[in-house]
């Protein structure tokens, strides 16, 4: 078992306390039938109560080993631009912004200018002509 | 009823429905050959362009991207011993002996004819069970929905392998995320956060692309799976010999009736079939010692097996309107938006619809079967293409995709946190099946025990006196038990094996 193990049963722990405490505030039911709150509660404490047992396996087990993400500067950097990208949405031309977002994720992810260019501005539009023309989705 | 077949038929052969579905098989055949490019990716991927066309259409391709996808999964696993889908694994066992022999074409011809078998053979099985199927269920309750629903996600947690606490975890969560939007009794917001948007709830597209999408570009970019660019191997001959066919003939139909039957159970899919029907094919076969390094009958059992698991999923998401598998969980999504709700109804209301997909997946496995045989060096060539360019192409139509929708952005941002949990879960070892389950069945199971329960009165004992829901019952409880007895099992012969000190 791994010490991911008890990170992950943290926050599905957290989570199950959350949904329990919300599903108070629902309307509880009447007359013995459940209400809006009774699902959100019964999922909250059963998540609540598997989320211990995943996070005491490890410990039960005296073993542990971290969590790891290999190539994580590429990972983020590649949520980074990602995220960057729809910030920006709905500002200026959606080709422009789309081609530049695209060659930078593949100038990023090791490919040449030249290629990175050439392929984000066919598939830019691609994409145009596909949703905008093709299928009416205005994307400005 | 011949009246419905012919009018599903001709539904079918519309020179638009025939090219959606054309499109769809090459789209899949591409998807499949490249590792790490799922069917359930292709299909999550390009759901948002089938919105705009008729539920015939739409159905077409995706259909089309299903059965392409699975078969051209073991051209990558035969050339480069490398599965192109999960659905593949076995194949690449015997497969990729062939190509160091320098028999790759034959082992895709065998890819090519057993893959069609077997998707025939299932598709058999959905045309003639399908309607007695639909016709029990028809006798369901809101109790045995109830547990039918519970069944699902305990079953898909359950086979979760090593991993039974956190499939289950999995399941809870898409529950949770499934209780956004209005109660479906009462109208009561939940977990809205006042805003508009989320009144119906997170929409199921957008988490689907973000889950199996960009969660997995994502991994692969963590895993640097840059996909080395690889020498086109010696293909030759692709058409086996009469007697060649006479030897891997009964593998590939026990293959096929292993995977259709597994395919049939929720959330056991092709991954899980090929494996049994590989084992299955070498206990009973003469030339045991060949399996693993080039059996004809190992390769076959699992090509057939691997795909004849399409036919019975679609039997279960059809007549029950449970996923057989995750691919079949978003072609359920897929089919809402058209406003066709699968389950026994479909076959009472809609049967010529019923036959339009049964034939349409006749028409596919014929194609992907032509694709297999005469487009073989060309998509062992697709196996060379930049992975990046890939990546992006895959993340930028996603997102698109997802805005698309409903022309709203509160989709795209689901698809990037659903990616970004997805990549997360994958990392942690969480598996994702049981988490879409729960997100798609987290309304059926909610809504069905509420009413139950209306109609028993409040009484929760009353809803125990009904056997069907307590079979349903039992078999969740066995489902989430079982990979524990077995493990204690093993663990107790293990014990029984290693002598005293």
């Amino acid at each position: 078992m791994k010490r991911d193990d008890t990170v992950a049963g943290g926050l599905f722990l957290a989570l199950g306390v959350l949904l329990i405490a919300s599903g108070s505030a629902f309307p509880p039911g009447i007359g013995g039938l459940p209400g809006a709150g009774f699902f959100p509660r019964a999922i909250g404490g059963l998540m609540a109560a598997l989320a211990v047992v995943l996070a005491l396996k490890p410990i039960r087990a005296g073993r542990s080993e971290a969590f790891t993400i290999s190539n994580r500067r590429q990972v983020t950097g590649t949520l980074g631009l990602l995220f960057g990208y729809l910030c920006l949405w709905g500002t200026g031309f959606f080709a422009v912004r789309t081609a530049v977002y695209l060659a930078l994720t593949l100038r990023f992810l090791g490919q040449g200018w030249v290629p990175a260019l050439t392929y984000s501005t066919a598939l830019t539009a691609f994409v145009w002509l596909a949703f905008d023309m093709g299928l009416n989705v205005s994307l400005q | 009823m011949t009246a419905e077949v012919l009018a599903g038929l001709a539904a079918v052969l519309d020179w638009q429905v025939l090219s959606f579905l054309a499109v769809g098989v090459s789209l899949g055949a591409v998807f499949g050959s490249l590792p790490g490019l799922t069917a359930t990716m292709g299909v999550a991927v390009l759901t948002p362009l089938t919105f705009w066309v008729s539920a015939e259409q739409g159905l077409a391709m995706l259909l089309g991207i299903y059965c392409g996808a699975i078969p051209a999964g073991g051209i990558p696993a035969i050339l480069i011993n490398v599965p192109g889908t999960p659905a593949s694994i076995a194949t690449s066992w015997d497969g990729y002996s062939f190509t160091r022999k320098g028999q790759a074409g034959l082992a895709l011809g065998i890819n090519a004819l057993a893959s069609a078998a077997g998707q025939l053979t299932s598709i058999l099985f959905l045309a003639f069970l399908a309607f007695p199927i639909a016709s029990l269920a028809l006798r369901f309750g809101p109790a045995e929905y109830f547990g039918l629903a519970l069944l699902g996600i305990s079953l898909m947690a359950g086979v979760s392998g090593q991993y039974v606490l956190k499939g289950m975890l999995s399941g809870m969560l898409g529950l949770a995320v499934a209780l956004v939007g209005l109660d479906p009794m009462t109208a009561y917001p939940r977990y809205t956060f006042g805003m508009s948007e989320f009144l119906d709830g997170i929409s199921f597209v957008p988490v689907m692309i973000g889950l199996f999408g960009l969660g997995e570009v994502l991994v692969q970019i963590s895993d640097r799976h840059v996909g080395k660019r690889v020498a086109t191997a010696v293909i030759g001959r692709i058409l086996p010999k009469a007697q060649e066919v006479r030897t891997m003939l009964g593998a590939t139909f026990s293959g096929a009736t292993i995977g259709t039957l597994v395919g049939a159970i929720p959330a056991a899919g092709g991954d899980i079939g090929s494996v049994i029907a590989w084992d299955q094919a070498r206990r009973v076969a003469p030339d045991k010692e060949n399996f693993g390094k080039g059996s004809l009958r190992g390769l076959a059992a699992s090509c057939s097996s691997c795909n004849a698991a399409i036919g019975g999923a679609m039997t279960t998401m059809l007549t029950l309107g449970i996923p057989g598998d995750a691919v079949s969980a978003i072609l359920i999504g897929a089919l809402l938006i058209h406003g066709i709700q699968p389950g026994p109804l479909l076959f009472a209301n809609q049967q010529s619809f019923v036959f339009s997909i049964v034939f349409l997946l006749v028409f596919a496995s014929l194609l992907i079967m032509l694709i297999g045989m005469l487009g073989a060096k060309p998509l062992a060539r697709i196996l060379n293409i930049p992975r990046p360019w890939l990546w992006t192409g895959i993340v930028l139509f996603g997102t698109v995709g997802s805005y698309a929708l409903n022309n709203a952005l509160v989709d795209v941002w689901a698809m990037y946190a659903a990616g970004v949990a997805g990549f997360l879960f994958r990392k942690a070892s969480i598996p994702l099946g049981p988490l879409v389950l729960g997100l798609i069945l987290g309304p059926m199971m909610e809504s069905n025990l509420r009413r139950a329960l209306i109609l028993s009165r409040g009484d929760w004992l009353a809803l125990l006196s009904r056997p069907i829901l307590l079979g349903f019952l039992a078999a969740a409880v066995l489902s989430l038990l079982w990979p524990l007895i077995r493990a204690r099992r093993a663990a107790g012969r293990n014990q029984r094996r290693t002598p005293d000190a």
